[in-house]
C-alpha cells in the first residue's frame, strides 16, 4: 500500500464526523415544534372530524337510531364511568344507540361510537358490555381508527371524502364498512383488548366477564350469523378470551355495579322493545 | 501522487459522472434506489477508463450509497405514514428537512466537483475521497 493511502482510522474518524453532523442535524430540528408550525394537528383533528360527522349521517339515514332517552343515558352513563378512567374527555366521546340485530360496536373517528342493540341484547350483565365498550373506546384512546382507515384507504383519499361530491359518498360508504366489519390489526386488538381490561379494573368491573363474553362468541356464532364484534370483526374471539385469562392470572375482582338493577334491566328491556 | 487527466476526454467522462449523479439525484429523489443504480451503471462502463475517470466514478457511486442510506430512510418513513396508518411527527419533519440539507450540500458538492472536474483539477471530498483513495489505490489499478 502507498504510503499516502488514508488510514482505516481516518476513514472511520471521518464517518463518525459525517454520521454525527447528521444525528446532531436531525437533533437540532428536532428541538422545534414543526407540528405547530405546519398546523399538522389542526389539519388532521379537523379532517378527523368531518369524517367522523359525515360516516355518522351515513349510518344515521341507513338504520333506525334509538333515541330514546333512557337507554342512551344508561349506556352514556356506562360508557362516562369508563371514559373517566381511560382519561378521553367523556364529552369527546359520542354515544349512538343504533337498531341493529349485529352483536357489534365500532368506533369512528372523532370519537363516536355505535352500539348495535343486538349487542346489548346480547350481553349478560353490564361487565360484559362494559368490556366491549372498553375496547372500543381503547380503539378511540389510542388513536386506532385513524390509523387503521389511512391504511386501508389511504389518507389522501381520505382527505378528499370530505370535499363532498358523489364519488366521496363512496369512499365514506367504504369508511363505515372498514370501520364496521373489518378487523382491525391482531397487534391493536390485543392492544384494545389489554387497555380494556385496565380500564375494567381501575373502574371496579370485573374483567372476566369480558373475556367470558368473547369465549362465548365462537359458540353463538351460528346462533347469529351476522354477529360482528366477535364473528367478523374479531375473528380470533377464542384466543382473546384466554389471553384476557391468562393476564389476568389469579386475581379476583370486587364486583362493584356501576348501573343500578332497574337500570341495566330498563337497558335490556328498551332495546327488546325496539324490534317488536 | 497528484491525480490528474490524461487528456481532455478524460476530463470530460469524470465531470459526467457528476452530472450524471446529478440528473439522477432529481430523477430518483422519489425512489432513492434510482440514482445508486445510475451511478452504478456509469461506473461499470467506465471500470477500463483511464485512472482520473475511475477514481470521480467511485467517488461519485461512495457518496450515492449514503444518499441512499439516508434517503431511502426517509421514503419508507413516508410510506408508512401514506399507507401505514403512521402519524406525522416533528421527529419525521426533522428527519425530511435534514435529508434536504444533506441532499443540498452534496447537490452543491456535485455541481462544483463536475465543474473543476472538467477543468482537470482532482476535487477530493471529505470522507468520501479518502474511502476512494483505499478502494481504488493508483497501484492496484493499471495505468
Amino acid at each position: 500500500m502507498p504510503a499516502n493511502t488514508p488510514s482505516f482510522v481516518k476513514i472511520l474518524f471521518q464517518l463518525l464526523v459525517i454520521a454525527g453532523l447528521f444525528f446532531a442535524t436531525w437533533f437540532g430540528l428536532r428541538q422545534i415544534d414543526w407540528l405547530q408550525i405546519f398546523q399538522v394537528e389542526s389539519v388532521s383533528r379537523k379532517t378527523e372530524e368531518k369524517i367522523g360527522n359525515l360516516s355518522w349521517e351515513l349510518i344515521r339515514k341507513t338504520n333506525h337510531e334509538i333515541k330514546t332517552k333512557e337507554p342512551v343515558r344508561v349506556l352514556e352513563k356506562l360508557a362516562d364511568h369508563l371514559s373517566a378512567v381511560s382519561g378521553i374527555d367523556p364529552d369527546h366521546l359520542k354515544i349512538h344507540l343504533v337498531d341493529h340485530d349485529e352483536i357489534n360496536a365500532f368506533a369512528l373517528p372523532d370519537g363516536h361510537l355505535i352500539v348495535f342493540s343486538g349487542l346489548i341484547r346480547d350481553c349478560r350483565n353490564e361487565a360484559e358490555l362494559a368490556g366491549v365498550l372498553g375496547h372500543e373506546i381503547a380503539h378511540i384512546e389510542r388513536k386506532h381508527v385513524m390509523k387503521k382507515l389511512a391504511k386501508e384507504l389511504g389518507l389522501t383519499v381520505l382527505v378528499s371524502a370530505t370535499a363532498g361530491g358523489h364519488h366521496n359518498s363512496e369512499i365514506l360508504k367504504e369508511t363505515v364498512r372498514v370501520l364496521s366489519s373489518a378487523a382491525y390489526d391482531r397487534s391493536l386488538e390485543t392492544e384494545a383488548d389489554q387497555t380494556s381490561v385496565q380500564y375494567l379494573i381501575k373502574a371496579g368491573i370485573d374483567p372476566k366477564q369480558f373475556a367470558r363474553f368473547l369465549a362465548r362468541m365462537p359458540k353463538e356464532k351460528d346462533e347469529s350469523p351476522s354477529g360482528i364484534f366477535s364473528v367478523s370483526t374479531h375473528p380470533d374471539s377464542d384466543v382473546r378470551s384466554k389471553e384476557i385469562m391468562e393476564e389476568i392470572g389469579d386475581q379476583t375482582f370486587e364486583s362493584n355495579p356501576v348501573l343500578t338493577e332497574m337500570e341495566w334491566k330498563s337497558l335490556k328491556e328498551k332495546v327488546s322493545e325496539e324490534i317488536q | 501522487m497528484e491525480i490528474q487527466p490524461a487528456g481532455e476526454q478524460e476530463a470530460e467522462k469524470a465531470s459526467n459522472s457528476y452530472l450524471m449523479s446529478l440528473v439522477f439525484i432529481m430523477a430518483g429523489l422519489p425512489l432513492p434506489i434510482v440514482n445508486l443504480i445510475a451511478s452504478l451503471i456509469f461506473y461499470f462502463g467506465n471500470r477500463k477508463a483511464g485512472y482520473f475517470v475511475r477514481w470521480h466514478c467511485t467517488q461519485t457511486l461512495l457518496s450515492q450509497f449514503a444518499l441512499l442510506f439516508i434517503n431511502s430512510t426517509g421514503f419508507w418513513w413516508t410510506a408508512s405514514i401514506i399507507f401505514g396508518g403512521e402519524e406525522v411527527t416533528s421527529a419525521y419533519i426533522s428527519y425530511l428537512l435534514t435529508a434536504l440539507i444533506f441532499n443540498l450540500i452534496d447537490f452543491g458538492s456535485t455541481i462544483y466537483a463536475a465543474i473543476q472536474t472538467r477543468k482537470g483539477i482532482h476535487v477530493k471530498w471529505f470522507f468520501f475521497g479518502d474511502l476512494t483513495d483505499r478502494l481504488c489505490p493508483p497501484t492496484h489499478l493499471p495505468s
